[in-house]
């Protein structure tokens, strides 16, 4: 699919926000942000009916025509208006266009947090060594808060329902239909696991809103390691509060190579930051469940990318290089989590 | 081909990677090195893939035969280019999935020996696809 233009979106906004005069659009450029959905990063200027010139700085993400995670547009911005203003920073959401003839897809438009960085690669550098820790308590920290976080209190009726019996087996479900849906070939470790997931699944100690991606690499940190937004929630949805801890724990994010989880600090260590944070117990057996039904939900992920090549539908580079880059340790850390990566004896 | 593919996927890797992606920002800077990165990886896995798959397959061949599964005909080996051992290597895998679930549920020490070999089988397999740039 081809870049959304100047041209474009000016027309497209002019169109849609009358009371906006003189508007131009500048700067407009995407972002390598995310493999599931496009963003653009763009400045809007305007006068407004008071006559006063406005420059706002935006956020622009389309859905494109085939994508490695089933969401879209609508679900993303209902999961932004939810959590904001509940004490977890998140960019505010401005517009949503569902209907994907103007721009060549769905689109939401959100003010940009600019002068921040995002990248999971940078806390790898040596100057960043010292503050680890802190950002380590930054994310978890605020990973626990937003377990803490009453559901009550939120608008979830753009995600599915969810009870704390029923979340562990509704979302193992979720995602091995994912899995089948976008098969690209057998799966012997994986299937292993789904069979372990089965025969046990853990109740949430309470309900959650689950941000469902929330790792390093989905949140904004200033200079200082200090976090200033939580991104890409476009899998969020009603669960149980582990599956974030979990996800943030698999191996597939160790950024930095080692045992150190998203790269930040060692398996204990970030379960103690949350907990703290949480206020919440995290049971291991419970824990170790969600661990690894990361495994299969990240595989399904992974999957689903190749399938997009293997289908036709798209032919995105993040696709096919997330799928030849992870597949292989996702496979590695289901293993581990199974006790089948080293040799046992009978 | 000459010179040799992975030699040459690696150079282009590197050149993409120190040369190229310096001149490029933001979305196209991040498609170039994953470009360059898949090229390592091509680079890497070229010359053992067909061994790999090969070896794999006859391994899978004996854990089912172990597991008294039928089995394709052998001459399906004969053609050994690399989406040919693919495809037998996924039907193979197809087979042992059934296996592997009928052998955890089946009792006595046999089924544990062969339970403990699938396992072996996936590790080998795991370790002979290992990414080099993989987190782990």
């Amino acid at each position: 699919m081809a870049d959304i233009t100047t041209d474009q979106l000016t027309a497209y906004l002019a169109a849609r926000m009358p009371t906006w005069h003189d508007l131009a659009i500048e700067g407009l450029s995407r972002l390598p942000m995310g493999a599931s959905r496009e963003t653009y990063r763009f400045d809007l200027i305007h006068t407004d009916a008071a006559g006063t010139r406005q420059r706002l700085q935006l956020i622009l993400r389309r859905d494109p025509p085939a994508s490695n995670v089933d969401s879209d547009r609508a679900h993303e911005f209902a999961a932004y208006r939810a959590i904001y203003g509940h004490g977890i920073p998140v960019p505010r959401m401005l517009l949503l266009e569902e209907d994907p003839a103007p721009l060549g897809g769905a689109i939401s438009l959100a003010e940009d947090l600019r002068g921040f960085h995002n990248s999971e690669y940078l806390f790898q550098q040596p100057a960043w060594a010292p503050l680890l820790p802190h950002v380590a308590r930054q994310m978890w920290g605020t990973m626990g808060r937003l377990a803490a976080v009453p559901v009550e209190r939120l608008d979830l009726s753009f995600t599915r329902p969810a009870t704390r019996e029923g979340t562990a087996a509704a979302e193992l479900a979720y995602w091995v239909a994912s899995l089948d849906r976008h098969d690209i070939g057998p799966e012997p470790i994986i299937r292993a696991a789904i069979r372990r997931l089965e025969r046990w699944q853990p109740v949430a100690a309470k309900l959650a809103l689950v941000h469902g991606d929330f790792r390093a690499g989905n949140f904004l940190y200033d200079d200082a390691g200090n976090l200033q937004a939580v991104l890409d929630w476009e899998m969020a949805h009603c669960g149980d509060p582990l599956e974030d801890l979990a996800w943030s724990l698999t191996r597939s994010f160790c950024f930095g190579k080692d045992a150190r989880r998203s790269g930040l600090a060692p398996h204990a260590e970030a379960v103690r930051l949350w907990e703290a944070a949480s206020g919440l117990e995290a049971d291991p057996q419970a824990l170790w469940w969600w661990e690894l039904f990361t495994c299969v939900k990240a595989q399904a992920i992974w999957n689903a990318a190749a399938h997009v090549w293997a289908s036709g539908a798209g032919r995105e580079v993040i696709h096919a290089y997330a799928a030849w880059w992870l597949r292989n340790t996702q496979d590695k850390a289901a293993l581990e989590l199974m006790g089948q990566l080293t040799e046992t004896l009978p | 081909m000459k010179p040799d593919v992975s030699l040459a996927a690696a150079e282009l890797a590197r050149r993409l990677r120190e040369e190229l992606q310096p001149e490029l920002t933001g979305f196209r800077a991040n498609t170039a090195g994953m470009g360059a990165a898949m090229l390592d990886m091509i680079a890497d896995a070229w010359d053992g893939a067909a061994a790999r798959l090969v070896a794999e397959n006859r391994a899978l061949r004996a854990l089912l035969q172990r597991g008294g599964d039928a089995l394709a005909p052998e001459a399906a080996e004969e053609d050994l280019r690399i989406s040919a051992l693919t495809a037998a290597n996924d039907r193979l895998r197809g087979q042992l999935i059934a296996l592997h679930a009928r052998i955890e549920q089946a009792e006595g020490p046999a089924a544990r020996d062969l339970e403990r070999a699938i396992w072996a089988f996936l590790r080998a397999s795991v370790a002979a696809r290992q990414i080099r740039s993989a987190n782990f």
